[in-house]
């Protein structure tokens, strides 16, 4: 009777069964343990224990579900960058999360279940389900905090979510009808309808990586979530979108490269230059922050561009994915680590001028926190630099100067900024400030500044991490 | 596993930090270990030695740097010659030093320096690679500029510093143009690791196939100008005067035993490339020639103590390059004579600037020598060792110079000879000759001035000696002087089996002794006698040409640097204060755009939805438009 349990449909499955188990497990216990350090530390072991279950059972090679369902390398390494995210949101969620803790991590879990079935994934009903997973839980996640200003990033957030939500089935039954299927295939077919669910897929998929003209819940909703959240949703589920989108444009879309490839230059020069330039004259620090993630996320979808020209090679095949997995393991860091270090000022709606003085206070904070700009700006030996590096180098290597290029000109553009807020740092005034530099706030940021040089040495693994995307299934 | 010979550079490099570290607020502590550290380079040389002497294979251990760049170490009896004098001079000038810098409160920075520098030198020496070469080049370089702006409160010692700084850069970007030339067309004639020295050393007829023999005589005139910046060669010679400015020891150290015979070195380590082009190798001939006479004739002008010392050491090292420079006569041979008279000099300049040092120590940094005299009688000792030194200085027979000159003026006889005796071929016979009668000229003339004669200031006539245990280097210095001439053939042959044996007519081979001779008299006739001091040169015009320095100084400085230098840079940085004037206004372009797109995030969700579905439209239009079929 048991027996069903150690076939290998159920025996992948394990780390998404564990945590879904932990999750209603953590709701039951809500009911009598209030402390959020439990809940904390229940999710960090049980995020620990995915994540070997995730190696151990996950790492070979498996077709399941008539090829719905992909089992190796290339989604296990975003399934573990992905739960390394929410380990790093975990680490210092802790301490900001005071109400209700167990309902939060509970919906955390089950987001992060959601997120290791997406990853392996190759159907787009199943991406669908697991990404509809992610998306509702966290809307609620958002929502968190229910002050008036969470409320109301939460519902914003979630109107235009349900429009993604629309757009994607859309866009998927147009795929269903030209192709016949759902998995995600090379297949020959008349461009019409084809093109019609490439736009539908891409704009349901582009919400959650807030690609412009598909970025505006983004800003409000970074700025009116707690800052654990938005860490999480500017990193895991980035992440997550960004390998969507990987797979559904660069293996489904196969044989309408030349569309795919001016879809996403036109989509990334905009948003690249829109994200840099708003976030030129933005005051308010997570909103700078989030347009700069705009930005980022421009420079990743480079990498869909880099591999859909027609002069791409399998060498700049293999480059543009070693950037795309690199890229979003700094990421999460970088990223995740700036969202977090806003807690340090004790205040709403946190202005750069308010981040003045605090290196005088805390040395490590803006030593940290100068690393992670410098880092996000790409300059060299962060790991941000390197990212950018493979990245241009994908570009160039498919001859694609002009696009570099620009690419180039908007990271000049963006040190501007993260610079700004370095130099605003180190100032000198201090007085009435109130700054909360509790090892709670500085730790997750030293760690993130930590990893952000660290990381540099994962060049090293290039023949490694760029081996692991032929789990792709495309073949140049 | 890293040969031991690795650590022969590796340790000075080691201490440098530590001993300035460890010498913190003037202990004496960092002296000690800077020496130490170079006594361990000079054992480690010394075993070294002793391994390769019986053998004529070289150690060869590299390992890949970047690229097809391949770094490490390569030792042949060229390079443990070198790696020997280096770190035993190095080791002797630390010691005296120990009591020169005695009360200066920087000390622990300056034997850093100096650890690192001689741990830079002894880098070169060993490299394996042009490339890495070039790298241990550029630090011996850096380390030359701190050293001579150690007292860089003085604006002398810092402008002299960024004299000697900029100066030597033209040479070395003209050494590294030099390399990329040979890079870059090695590479494309698919030669793996095209920059390395035993690859280039032994292959130097294919690599001159490989490149056009045209091409290859223009690396090496390139690498002659590297070389020549470095050694202060004619007509870059001018930073080492100035660089007088540093410590005595510094001098004693970077500017007259070691780092000035880098540009030599580096010649007779590529020699064979130099042996394929007749017109390379007869440019090192005549440049070194020329500045041997040349400098020679600005020493008898100067009257600083030091910068007669330092014309001389460029008019020495002239003839370094002469001797190099004749490798199309005596083949690989020229090294030999190169090579042991750049040793016989490193030992006895060292000495002669030690002793200066001594001097100027005592005469609280009083340089000019008519301000001296008579210090014979006050301070014996030192001027004993000031005594050999000189004589070491003018060839004057037993004395090891006298050996290592005088057989490279025969060898260029011997050019002369084997050239079919045209009178061009003459030249630079003559040029190293006259050479030797200025050498003469201004040694005497030093050596009356400030050893013989009544002291004719307060200061001369209170000197006296040091301690005599400081002044242990110094003797050892100078027994060398006198001793090393015993060694004359077995170190041609060690550096060259089988070295060609310069033979010339008796009258050329006696022609240098005589000139050095006639110099004594005149200088005994004028400075012997009190004439000088009567003798008004001010108003002949040969004596302030030289006394100007054949207005080269004045020519850089005025003409090139003031007329054309300065306002190329002012003109740049007018047209660079534009540009990012206008920058700036772009910037502020950018900033209001990014306000304007700011406004769009109005936080109203309907609006979101209308733009969104007008941007969807206009890019599917666009995609319509652009992949269209």
């Amino acid at each position: 009777m048991f027996g069903i349990l150690f076939t290998n449909q159920i025996q992948v499955m394990y780390p998404e069964i564990f945590l879904g188990l932990v999750a209603f497990g953590m709701l039951l216990l809500g009911r009598s343990v209030k402390n959020p350090r439990v809940y904390t530390a229940i999710t960090m072991a049980s995020l620990f224990i995915a994540l070997f279950l995730l190696l151990t059972f996950d790492s070979g090679n498996e077709t399941l579900f008539g090829g719905s369902y992909l089992i190796n390398n290339f989604g296990l390494y975003f399934a573990v960058i992905m739960i390394i995210s929410s380990l790093y949101v975990t680490f210092s969620a802790g301490a900001t999360l005071k109400s209700n803790p167990e309902s939060f991590f509970s919906i955390f879990l089950l987001v992060n279940v959601s997120m290791m079935v997406a990853a392996f994934s190759n159907n787009l009903i199943y991406i669908f389900i697991a990404f509809e997973g992610v998306s509702i839980g966290t809307y609620i996640m958002s929502a968190y905090g229910k002050t008036r200003r969470n409320l109301e990033a939460s519902a914003k957030y979630f109107f235009t979510g349900i429009i993604a939500t629309g757009f994607i089935l859309f866009g998927s039954s147009f795929y269903y009808l030209s192709t016949g299927t759902f998995n995600l295939l090379s297949v020959n077919v008349s461009r019409g309808p084809m093109l019609v669910a490439l736009i539908m897929l891409f704009v349901g998929f582009g919400f959650k990586l807030a690609l412009v003209p598909l970025q505006q819940w983004a800003v409000d909703a970074y700025d009116g979530t707690a800052n654990p959240v938005s860490a999480f949703l500017s990193t895991g589920t980035k992440v997550l979108a960004f390998l969507i989108i990987l797979r559904v444009f660069i293996e489904g879309f196969r044989n309408f490269s030349t569309d795919v490839f001016y879809l996403f230059v036109i989509v990334s020069i905009i948003t690249m230059t829109y994200g840099n330039m708003a976030a030129l004259s933005e005051n308010n620090v997570k909103r700078m922050l989030a347009y700069s993630s705009i930005a980022q996320a421009g420079y990743l979808i480079l990498v869909v561009a880099a591999t859909s020209a027609s002069t791409t090679s399998a060498f700049v095949f293999t480059v543009a994915m070693f950037t795309a997995m690199y890229y979003s393991l700094v990421y999460i860091f970088m990223k995740g680590g700036a969202f977090l270090s806003v807690s340090a000022v004790r205040k709403d709606n946190v202005e750069i001028d308010d981040m003045a003085g605090i290196g005088t206070i805390s040395p490590a904070f803006a030593i940290s926190f100068s690393i992670l700009m410098l880092s996000l700006a790409g300059i060299p030996p962060t790991a941000g630099f390197f990212a950018k590096y493979y990245l241009f180098l994908a570009l160039i290597g498919s001859n694609l100067w002009w696009l570099a290029v620009i690419g180039i000109l908007n990271s000049a553009i963006s040190v501007f900024y993260y610079l700004k807020i370095i130099v605003v740092m180190f100032r000198k005034d201090v007085d009435g400030k109130d700054f909360n530099t509790s090892r709670a706030v500085i730790a997750p940021l030293v760690l993130a500044a930590a990893l952000s040089l660290i990381l540099s040495l994962f060049i090293f693994a290039y023949p490694q991490i760029s081996a692991m995307a032929t789990g792709l299934g495309v073949s140049i | 596993m890293l040969d031991y010979a690795w650590f022969i550079f590796l340790t000075p490099i080691i201490f440098a930090p530590i001993s300035a570290l460890a010498g913190w607020k003037g202990k004496n502590i960092a002296g000690i270990l800077a020496s130490i550290s170079i006594f361990i380079s000079l054992a480690l040389s010394f075993l070294l030695f002793l391994s390769i002497r019986n053998q004529s294979a070289a150690i060869y251990q590299s390992y890949n740097w970047f690229a097809n760049i391949n770094a490490g170490i390569y030792v042949d009896h060229l390079a443990i010659v070198m790696a020997l004098m280096v770190s035993f001079v190095s080791l002797m000038i630390h010691l005296f030093a120990l009591y020169y810098m005695k009360e200066d409160p920087r000390k622990n920075i300056y034997f850093g320096e100096t650890a690192l520098f001689t741990g830079g030198m002894l880098g070169l020496v060993l490299s394996s690679n042009l490339l890495e070469f070039f790298t241990f080049w550029e630090l011996v370089g850096v380390c030359s500029y701190l050293l001579v702006g150690f007292w860089f409160f003085k604006p002398n010692a810092a402008s002299a510093a960024k004299k000697a700084f900029i100066v030597t850069r033209v040479g070395d970007l003209l050494f590294i143009i030099g390399l990329a030339i040979l890079y870059s067309s090695l590479n494309a004639s698919g030669v793996n690791d095209p920059l390395s020295i035993p690859y280039l050393i032994t292959n130097a007829g294919s690599v001159a196939n490989a490149i056009g023999s045209q091409n290859l005589t223009i690396v090496a005139l390139l690498l002659l100008g590297g070389a020549a910046g470095k050694s202060a060669q004619f007509p870059l010679h001018v930073w080492i005067p100035d660089a007088m400015e540093g410590p005595t020891t510094v001098s004693a150290l970077i500017h007259a035993a070691t780092m000035v015979t880098a540009g030599v070195y580096l010649i007779a380590r590529v020699l064979p490339i130099y042996a394929t082009s007749i017109f390379a190798s007869d440019t090192v001939l005549f440049i070194g020639a020329f500045t041997a006479v040349f400098a020679g004739t600005i020493g008898i002008a100067v009257n600083d103590l030091k910068r007669i010392l330092a014309y001389s050491t460029i008019s020495q090292i002239g003839y370094m390059m002469a001797a190099l420079g004749m490798v199309s006569v005596i083949g690989q041979s020229a090294v030999g004579l190169s090579l042991y008279h750049l040793v016989v000099h490193a030992v006895f300049k060292a000495l002669l600037f030690m002793v200066a040092a001594v001097v100027l120590l005592v005469l609280m940094d009083l340089r000019d020598v008519k301000q001296m005299g008579g210090l014979w009688r006050k301070m014996p000792i030192t001027m004993t060792l000031f005594f050999i030194g000189s004589i070491t200085l003018a060839a004057i027979p037993p004395t090891a110079a006298f050996f290592s000159k005088d057989t490279i003026i025969d060898a260029s006889y011997q050019y002369y000879l084997a050239n079919g005796q045209g009178i061009q071929f003459l030249l630079p016979w003559i040029m190293l000759l006259l050479g030797a009668f200025t050498t003469g000229l201004y040694t005497f003339r030093m050596f009356f001035l400030v050893a013989l004669g009544k002291p004719r200031s307060k200061l001369a006539e209170e000197a006296k000696d040091p301690p005599l245990i400081v002044l242990v280097p110094l003797m050892i210095l100078a027994a060398l002087s006198l001793g090393l001439g015993l060694i004359q053939y077995r170190f041609y042959d060690f550096l060259t089996p089988s070295a060609e044996i310069i033979s010339v007519p008796t009258l050329p081979t006696y022609l240098p002794l005589i000139m050095v001779g006639i110099a004594f008299v005149i200088i005994a006739s004028i400075y012997g006698t009190g004439l000088w001091k009567k003798m008004d040169l001010s108003k002949s015009r040969l004596y302030r040409l030289v006394k100007s320095k054949y207005y080269l100084d004045a020519i850089y400085t005025r003409g090139i640097a003031e007329r054309v230098i300065l306002p190329l840079s002012s003109g740049f940085s007018r047209t660079e204060d534009g540009f990012s004037r206008s920058v700036e206004k772009t910037g502020g372009g950018a900033m209001a755009f990014g306000g304007l797109l700011r406004r769009i995030q109005s936080g109203v969700v309907e609006y979101y939805f209308v733009f969104l579905v007008i941007s969807i439209g206009i890019i599917m239009i666009l995609l319509e438009i652009m992949g269209g079929i």
